[in-house]
């Protein structure tokens, strides 16, 4: 579990950073799953994005945690929150949802598969991850990407250069969500 | 939320609108608002002030302007909106880009809308403008990555972009981030914002229907109103229960 | 004085100590987390919501200073900006079930 630019002696630390923000971020997880109320769950849920935005830039993902930063925290709880005030939302005395133990069994297997294939993942930071070490991709991105498109930001050469289409086209699916709010809610006008 | 403090608030609100105009029952007070909108130039402060006194009639709570988030957000929003225009313009060299830094500035406009109401920013942020920010962001991606298809290239082939002096690769994307992707992303976001705040029409009259005036906005203002005064009952009766 | 001379010595940089103090919030917000989930109002939650936040902004401001990457703060940046609207829309919406939004 070590980290690039990382000695062996700071094993302890990243580890204890890495358990501390991960169990965080499951905790955050697991309450916003069983939140009875519903506003509870969209608080937690805005706690839980702050965890993943730390846990990103831990990860050097900066371009991520700040997508993570901007919509979590300035939209998402914005938007949920709206949602909620046009519906109606009872009172409980509960905190937590009671488990439907079959479901929780069906999820808890498919979880249980799931792990068996974390034995052949491998470790966070691995300079022989095939992510990293393939010449081919990664590689010829982080070498080639600022000598042809004089670009500082690897992440924004490769999003609006490289891959320009697909940037396009992930823009036009912003905007054909907008329209689909649009019509799904009767509307004629956004404002 | 206690019925003493509700009825006070509704004989208070009551007292303001009814010498406003007494025919308030039904939707003439819609009309008189757009009318209103129209002639008067500050609309967030003193029409959509009667029009919120109006709503909170239905609803028996004051809208009450809170004396700390007022000032804090008139204080916070231009340093958010200058930091949301530093996220997109600056994205070739920092983290960011068009795409998170317009999810920035559509978050100044919903803390606008929070500290002085929805309804007041709807009408200062004009459907057009939150249209044309989509709209033309979507419009200027297409036409920057369909110039260089003019000129014999392939889409988005930003060394044939006929950008004088500056390096037209490196303008280009920032071009395509800066008037292409933040203003889909802002305008989207906005409008899905306002749309969730007026929630959905449920007397079915949003396509075609309400179309009778030859402009539509203006037309589908009372729709509006009646919709979301009907939702608000709604609302404040599933609350008391 | 003599514990981090040690330690230093032993071959940690500073910024080990910044990440086990990272590491440190982070427990605190574990902590906080319990007042946010429990929290028998809506109020105490929206208050544990902005110490989180908070919170957070301190965890990223170490980060970016641990692994020595100035422009991690730009996200610090945006959550001291924006947690200050989750916070405003949350305490809101408790107000009459967001009649007042």
């Amino acid at each position: 579990m070590t980290v690039p630019g990382f000695a062996s002696p700071v094993v302890a630390q990243v580890t204890a950073i890495e358990a501390s923000l991960l169990a965080f971020v499951v905790l955050t997880a697991l309450a916003t799953a069983f939140a009875r109320d519903v506003l509870a769950a969209v608080i937690v849920f805005g706690a839980y994005s702050l965890g993943m935005a730390a846990l990103y830039t831990f990860y050097r993902a900066p371009d991520v945690a700040l997508t993570e930063a901007a919509i979590s925290a300035g939209v998402t709880t914005v938007l949920l929150l709206l949602t909620l005030a046009k519906t109606t939302r009872l009172d409980h005395d509960a905190v937590f949802e009671s488990v439907n133990l079959p479901a929780a069994g069906a999820a808890g297997l498919l979880f249980a598969g799931l792990l068996l294939t974390m034995g052949d993942i491998p470790a966070i930071g691995s300079p022989d991850a095939p992510v990293w070490s393939n010449p081919d991709v990664s590689q010829w991105y982080l070498s080639e990407s600022y000598a042809q498109t004089h670009v500082e930001n690897t992440v924004m050469a490769v999003l609006a250069a490289f891959r320009g289409f697909d940037t396009f086209g992930e823009a036009v699916v912003v905007f054909a969500g907008g329209i689909a709010a649009l019509i799904v809610l009767h509307r004629e006008v956004f404002a | 939320m206690s019925d003493a403090v509700d009825d006070t608030d509704m004989a208070d609100t009551a007292t303001d609108t009814r010498p406003d105009d007494p025919s308030d029952a039904s939707g003439g007070a819609s009309s008189d608002d757009q009318g209103d909108t129209e002639s008067d130039l500050p609309p967030h402060r003193a029409v959509s002030r009667s029009r919120r006194l109006d709503s909170e009639e239905r609803q028996g709570t004051p809208y009450t302007e809170s004396q700390v988030i007022m000032p804090t957000v008139k204080v916070v929003t231009p340093f958010a909106f200058t930091y949301g225009l530093f996220i997109t313009f600056h994205g070739s060299g920092s983290p960011g880009g068009g795409f998170q830094g317009g999810a920035i500035m559509a978050a100044v406009v919903f803390m606008i809308a929070f500290a002085f109401g929805i309804e007041s920013t709807r009408d200062w942020l004009a459907n057009t403008v939150v249209v044309a920010l989509a709209v033309g962001g979507a419009l200027a991606f297409a036409g920057i990555g369909l110039v260089p298809v003019a000129l014999g290239g392939a889409f988005l082939q930003y060394d044939l972009l006929p950008i004088p002096i500056l390096d037209p690769v490196k303008y280009g994307m920032e071009g395509v981030e800066i008037v292409g992707i933040a203003p889909i992303v802002s305008g989207v976001l906005m409008g899905l914002f306002f749309l969730l705040a007026s929630g959905f029409d449920s007397d079915g009259s949003g396509f075609g229907s309400g179309s009778l005036d030859e402009d539509g906005s203006i037309d589908e203002s009372e729709p509006i109103d009646e919709g979301s005064s009907l939702e608000e009952d709604a609302a404040d009766a599933g609350g008391d229960r | 004085m003599s514990v981090v001379d040690a330690a230093l010595a032993a071959g940690y940089t500073v910024g080990d100590f910044l990440l086990l103090a990272a590491a440190g919030f982070t427990v605190l917000a574990i902590g906080m987390l319990y007042r946010a989930v429990k929290g028998p109002t809506m109020q105490d939650r929206v208050l544990a919501v902005n110490v989180l936040g908070t919170n957070t902004v301190v965890i990223l401001a170490i980060l970016s200073a641990a692994l020595s990457e100035p422009t991690f703060l730009d996200i610090a940046l945006v959550y001291a900006l924006l947690n200050f609207l989750m916070a405003i829309a949350i305490s809101k919406f408790t107000v009459e079930r967001g009649g007042v939004l």
